[in-house]
């Protein structure tokens, strides 16, 4: 009941900023698009750059959608707006409150990712996307909707919800396996930036984009963030002395 | 029935609340009051859970009240001091976030919820987003909300703050109603006539402290029922007698120009802070 009532309110939001919303999400990857993939006219593993672009282009979207919505709804909620008093006092049970808000953040991610699959339909790429691909999608959403919510409970002023963006989400937009390989970074970096949860995602959906079997570590390590954020996020809204 | 038990909030060094304790009866009207910064806002948030207490415990009807209770939780509306809403939401958007948050049923709110608007004038601005109201009709708006899950115990936090004097005088009429339902309602306010009209009992409370607990009538004949005020070239002093024959014997007696009148909540407030009244009142 709980997590309908959260769905409801994002809902409500989404309906009201459905322009501001579907346009923020198509600006920055169109971008990309337009000039790694079709301006600049290059390959990759001898396939055209645009095939290796798109998987991690819409893995992106998926992970700045579902991050930016609960970041910077949940920091105004509870700083500026106070809002989230209102659910504090009710009996909504509060891990209801924080299932429907990673579910949201997840589906708003997801509705970002689908905008850029849907905008790269036309192109002929012969890649592949399946209902595997949306799981993916779905849960790399999971995974950083838990990470905002984790960042927003911790936020002293809502206007760190931008620097969280710039010191997490964009490093992870660039490094990521989103435009280039993680294969070619050197050693130890590339391990660490392997083990973060965008290269695993993007990584997952190119091998099934290509026809590929995405293994189960991706699966793996998207379901350990998930778990250490989703628990640190439950651990703030029922231990955290001031709110 | 709502009791703290011992109740001790502190952010680092800093003791906004210091061992409060409290036992507010079903049905009771009772005043929280204390100049800026003795605490009231922050026992509020603890009520609300919004803020957990570094030590000591809430009971609502002898359960303790924590971020888990949702049988306690269910009993409480609160209305903060700040206007805590989505400002992105219209007045009906936030009427059905609470519902919803309270798990009511449509055919039991929505009724409720159109009485509240119409009863506090706001029926013609429903579709106005909340950051388009003024500030008398989004308070009016967090009344509305408070009273919609019709609570058991309504803490209010300084609820008329920025009303007009119409407004304030029809705040204080529903909340009268209210109570007369057996509706428990705790208030902190800066206006003590608003705490010596509605209140059955008010606690003083200074520094985090609990000062005074008692009716609004005996703390003022605890401190004197007649007050003497003497204005001097730079500043005011009063004195406070048990009868009105004392205060007129002194009256007789002043060197300054000197006024009888009755002793209000507001002295013994003053009195109970401390503060020293300059320059005139």
């Amino acid at each position: 009941m709980g997590i309908l009532t959260v769905l409801w309110e994002k809902w409500v939001e989404f309906r009201r900023d459905f322009y501001k919303i579907t346009v923020a999400a198509m600006i920055s990857p169109l971008m990309y698009l337009i000039i790694f993939g079709m301006g600049i006219q290059t390959t990759s593993h001898g396939e055209p750059y645009l095939h290796f672009l798109i998987p991690g282009v819409v893995a992106m979207s998926t992970m700045t959608g579902s991050f930016s919505a609960i970041a910077q709804n949940m920091s105004v909620q509870r700083l500026y707006e106070k809002a989230l008093d209102q659910v504090m006092v009710s009996p909504t049970p509060l891990w209801q409150f924080i299932l429907g808000q990673v579910i949201g953040g997840s589906l708003r991610g997801m509705y970002a990712g689908g905008i850029i699959l849907l905008l790269t339909m036309p192109i002929r790429t012969d890649l592949t996307f399946n209902a595997l691909s949306l799981f993916i999608l779905f849960l790399n959403g999971l995974v950083f909707s838990t990470i905002a919510l984790t960042l927003s409970f911790l936020a002293k002023s809502y206007t760190d919800a931008p620097r969280f963006t710039s010191y997490i989400i964009t490093p992870m937009s660039f490094l990521c396996n989103t435009f280039f390989s993680t294969e070619q970074m050197p050693a130890g970096f590339r391990q660490a930036v392997s083990a973060l949860p965008l290269s695993q995602s993007a990584g997952m959906i190119r091998a099934i984009a290509n026809g590929e079997d995405p293994g189960w570590v991706g699966f793996a390590v998207l379901a350990a963030y998930l778990l250490v954020f989703g628990l640190l996020s439950m651990n703030f809204i029922y231990k955290k002395k001031n709110l | 029935m709502i009791e703290l038990k011992g109740l001790t909030k502190k952010f680092g060094d800093f003791t906004a609340v210091d061992d409060l304790n409290l036992r507010v009866e079903t049905g009771e009207f009772f005043g929280l009051l204390g100049p800026n910064g003795a605490g009231k806002t922050t026992t509020i948030s603890m009520v609300s859970t919004v803020l957990l207490p570094t030590s000591g415990e809430i009971l609502v009807d002898g359960k303790k009240l924590d971020r888990k209770a949702s049988e306690q939780k269910r009993k409480l509306s609160v209305i903060t001091q700040e206007y805590s809403m989505r400002q992105d939401m219209t007045m009906d958007e936030v009427m059905e976030y609470q519902a919803r948050l309270y798990m009511l049923p449509k055919r039991e709110w929505k009724p409720k919820a159109d009485e509240l608007l119409e009863f506090t004038d706001l029926t013609e601005y429903r579709r106005r987003t909340v950051r388009h109201l003024s500030g008398g009709m989004k308070r009016k708006l967090m009344i509305c909300r408070a009273l919609l899950i019709e609570p058991q115990i309504l803490l209010l936090d300084e609820p008329t703050a920025g009303m007009d004097a119409i407004s304030r005088r029809q705040m204080w009429n529903l909340l009268r109603r209210l109570n007369e339902r057996d509706i428990t309602i705790i208030l902190t306010t800066h206006y003590m006539e608003e705490a010596q009209a509605l209140c059955d009992r008010v606690a003083l409370i200074n520094r985090g402290k609990l000062q005074k607990l008692n009716t609004p009538q005996a703390l003022i004949e605890e401190l004197g029922a007649f007050a003497v005020d003497e204005t001097s070239e730079d500043s005011l002093k009063s004195r406070y007698f048990a009868s009105r024959e004392q205060a007129i014997a002194y009256l007789q007696t002043a060197d300054h120009s000197a006024v009888l009148r009755q002793t209000t909540l507001e002295d013994v407030f003053v009195e109970c802070a401390g503060r020293k009244l300059e320059g005139g009142r």
